[in-house]
């Protein structure tokens, strides 16, 4: 385990189709934040496409990151287009359970 | 063994980019008193929630300095962030903060920084003095595994 190896935060897009991934790696804090807000920005407001991102290689999420991603939630919810976050690392999955924004990721894309 | 307590001791400047200097302290930190991989996860997210209380509201837009100290216990780890800024406000004083019973559109996210840190961490105290700056206070206490050294 190479802890020293402090991966920055990357965002990278991926188009396929109809659809959008986004895969997040390293550390989503307060300092990146407004990187990662532009970054979705233009994609949250594509109705066209369904989005995804994909966390398995995000290191680390504080609150501002958890913040966002709630955003996000309200933003697509509100334009009634699809939005599911995949690929958790336990120790999110962790957060997001504890925070409760976890249900709002439930795979049942019917439900609140 | 003495049971003297053991200080680290980091200031940095109240800024975004210096948080994650906080958490590799922590890293060392934990892990050489023990705890296990888990404990420091939650202890990186409770001391950063922390310390971007202070880099967001302690100071305004004026610079400022976080003093961050480990004090290294026998059986626990105590960290003290503190900052010298007017003191913030808590923004969900009383209630639920999480949105475990809320519908989507009436979740905020104002409070789950607090509600983190009380989570994960096994004592949390928040000291604020008007104009005094604030003082988070919290500690883990340290779970020894089965197999011992």
């Amino acid at each position: 385990m190479n802890t020293n190896k402090n991966e920055k935060f990357q965002a990278t897009t991926e188009k396929n189709g109809n659809s959008c991934t986004v895969y997040l790696l390293g550390e989503l804090d307060l300092s990146v934040a407004p990187d990662f807000r532009l970054v979705m920005e233009p994609l949250v407001s594509d109705a066209e496409s369904d989005l995804i991102i994909n966390l398995k290689d995000l290191k680390y999420i504080d609150s501002t990151g958890i913040g966002i991603l709630l955003s996000i939630l309200k933003a697509r919810h509100g334009m009634q287009t699809r939005f599911k976050v995949e690929q958790v690392p336990p120790q999110i999955q962790k957060l997001f359970d504890m925070t409760g924004i976890a249900k709002f990721f439930a795979p049942n894309e019917n439900s609140q | 063994m003495n049971a003297e307590v053991q200080r680290v001791v980091i200031s940095l400047p109240a800024k975004a980019e210096y948080v994650d200097i906080v958490r590799l302290n922590l890293y060392g930190i934990a892990s050489k008193m023990g705890f296990s991989y888990e404990d420091i996860e939650d202890m990186k997210v409770a001391v950063s929630e922390a310390c971007n209380n202070s880099v967001l509201y302690a100071y305004g837009k004026q610079d400022g300095i976080v003093e961050v100290a480990f004090e290294v216990l026998e059986d626990m780890l105590s960290i003290t962030v503190r900052d010298e800024g007017e003191s913030f406000e808590r923004n969900s004083p009383s209630g639920s903060v999480t949105l475990h019973d809320k519908e989507l559109l009436d979740v905020e996210i104002g409070g789950l920084g607090f509600y983190l840190m009380e989570a994960l961490m096994d004592e949390v105290s928040i000291e604020n003095a008007a104009g005094r700056g604030t003082k988070v206070v919290m500690s883990k206490r340290l779970m020894r595994s089965e197999e011992k050294v």
